[in-house]
């Protein structure tokens, strides 16, 4: 499987500032990639690099076989990208953006340019200003599809828009991605979790985990032990457990390893006999709580 | 439109979850043999899941013996002998899993929990059906 985006100790310093610190990514080949993490974590910082817009202080990335620097007109038209600021003229008319873009994609489907506009519902006479922030979004998202992009980029895309808007372009990436591997950048864990085959988890430049969904979701747990008598902290805590907290009788933490036997044998070890051992599955929302939290343990 | 429900929690994958939901659906007859099943393309865009993930569900289906490919017709349920009350029952393996595990953390004896069930069963009919 060839990898559609790598990265190799990706950095970005401004001034004093590590923005990204030595990323290493593979995105590969039909993929729908998440990265995901707390704001300013980094990720349209990646994004941009990766578009050859702003430069890596060091290390490299490589898009579509092509090293990041030397991206130009060629592996763009190859590369659907929409980022979190439409800045379209307002003065133009959807129909004749699109006319507009035509041009510069060899792979332009007018067909498909016309179903995308039918789905989402967006007037070709309609002027751009006058477009809400949900219809101006999907306007860019049917400017990104409609030349059956290779890649697609999306840096933020359900920001502030209501869950009709959301369906729709979920639903118009969805049919793409088949066809296409996709790389997209968001808050909105419960809707990505949904279709995401690979997470990477990005916090304050450096990328704490990056692995396929169904590995991640194997290996978080939230752990609730009811003890016999009085609950002990162990000291040290193993380095595994995330946000332990106790309270009377109750010891509650988050597993980033788990594996049945070994962390009920972990347990065992900590705690001796117990009264009940409950492994509850995370979804990606609590996930990443429980890594963002992680932060503010004194 | 898809013609059973599937409701996304934490646990099993989005794979095992949508093969689970078609599974129980085919036994309570809301796909019924020869009925079309929902293709790719559908199951992507209505539950919002990967293209790939829904392949494999269909693909699972379909080596199983759960569905067939006719050609000229798509995919379609298979005509299969009715389950098994065991295969039947292994379906519902995790709530009766839950309900035991709750029954016994909080002291519940077995013939208690069985007098609970009892009561809950005669009482209880599915609307639009005759049935103990």
């Amino acid at each position: 499987m060839t990898a559609v985006i790598r990265t190799e100790e990706l950095t970005k310093r401004y001034r004093g500032l590590r923005a990204l610190d030595r990323v290493n990514l593979e995105v590969l080949e039909g993929a729908i990639y998440a990265l995901v993490g707390p704001n300013g974590a980094g990720k349209t910082t990646s994004i941009k690099i990766l578009m050859n817009l702003i430069g890596a202080t060091s290390g490299h990335a490589t898009v579509l076989g092509v090293d990041s620097t030397l991206i130009r007109g060629k592996s763009y038209t190859e590369i659907g990208y929409v980022s979190e600021n439409q800045e379209i003229p307002g003065w133009m008319k959807v129909g004749a953006l699109l006319q507009y873009l035509r041009d510069f994609y060899p792979t332009w489907d007018r067909e498909l340019e016309d179903s995308l506009l039918k789905q989402f519902d967006l007037p070709r006479d309609r002027k751009i200003r006058a477009l809400s922030r949900g219809m101006k979004m999907k306007l860019a998202l049917a400017g990104a599809l409609a030349f059956h992009p290779k890649l697609i980029v999306l840096d933020e895309p359900f920001g502030g828009l209501d869950p009709l808007v959301r369906d729709q372009l979920i639903e118009g990436l969805l049919e793409r991605a088949a066809e296409s591997t996709v790389f997209i950048s968001s808050h909105d864990l419960t809707e990505i979790e949904s279709f995401a085959s690979h997470v990477g988890y990005l916090e304050q430049g450096t990328l704490r985990f990056s692995e396929e969904m169904t590995a991640l979701a194997a290996r978080f747990r939230e752990v609730e032990i009811t003890c016999e008598g009085e609950s002990r902290v162990p000291s040290p805590v193993p380095a595994s457990w995330l946000q332990l907290k106790s309270s009377a009788g109750v010891v509650r933490f988050v597993e980033n390893q788990f594996a049945e036997d070994k962390t009920t044998a972990e347990i065992r070890r900590h705690f001796g006999e117990v009264k009940n051992v409950e492994y509850r599955p995370m979804g990606l929302r609590a996930i990443f709580l429980a890594m963002a939290r992680k932060g503010d343990e004194a | 439109m898809i013609p059973f429900h599937v409701e996304f929690r934490p646990g099993a994958t989005i794979y095992e979850q949508v093969v689970y939901a078609a599974k129980k659906a085919m036994m309570a007859g809301q796909l019924r043999p020869g009925d079309a099943f929902p293709s790719v393309r559908t199951l992507s865009r209505e539950l919002k899941i990967n293209p790939n993930t829904a392949h494999k569900v269909i693909t699972h289906l379909v080596q199983s013996g759960l569905l067939e490919i006719r050609p000229g017709a798509g995919t379609l349920v298979a005509n299969r002998p009715q389950a098994s009350p065991a295969e039947k029952t292994q379906l519902l393996e995790e709530q009766v899993e839950q309900l035991v595990v709750e029954s016994k953390r909080l002291g519940i004896d077995f013939e208690d929990l069985q007098d609970a069930v009892g009561q809950h069963w005669k009482r209880l009919k599915l609307r639009g059906t005759e049935r103990t």
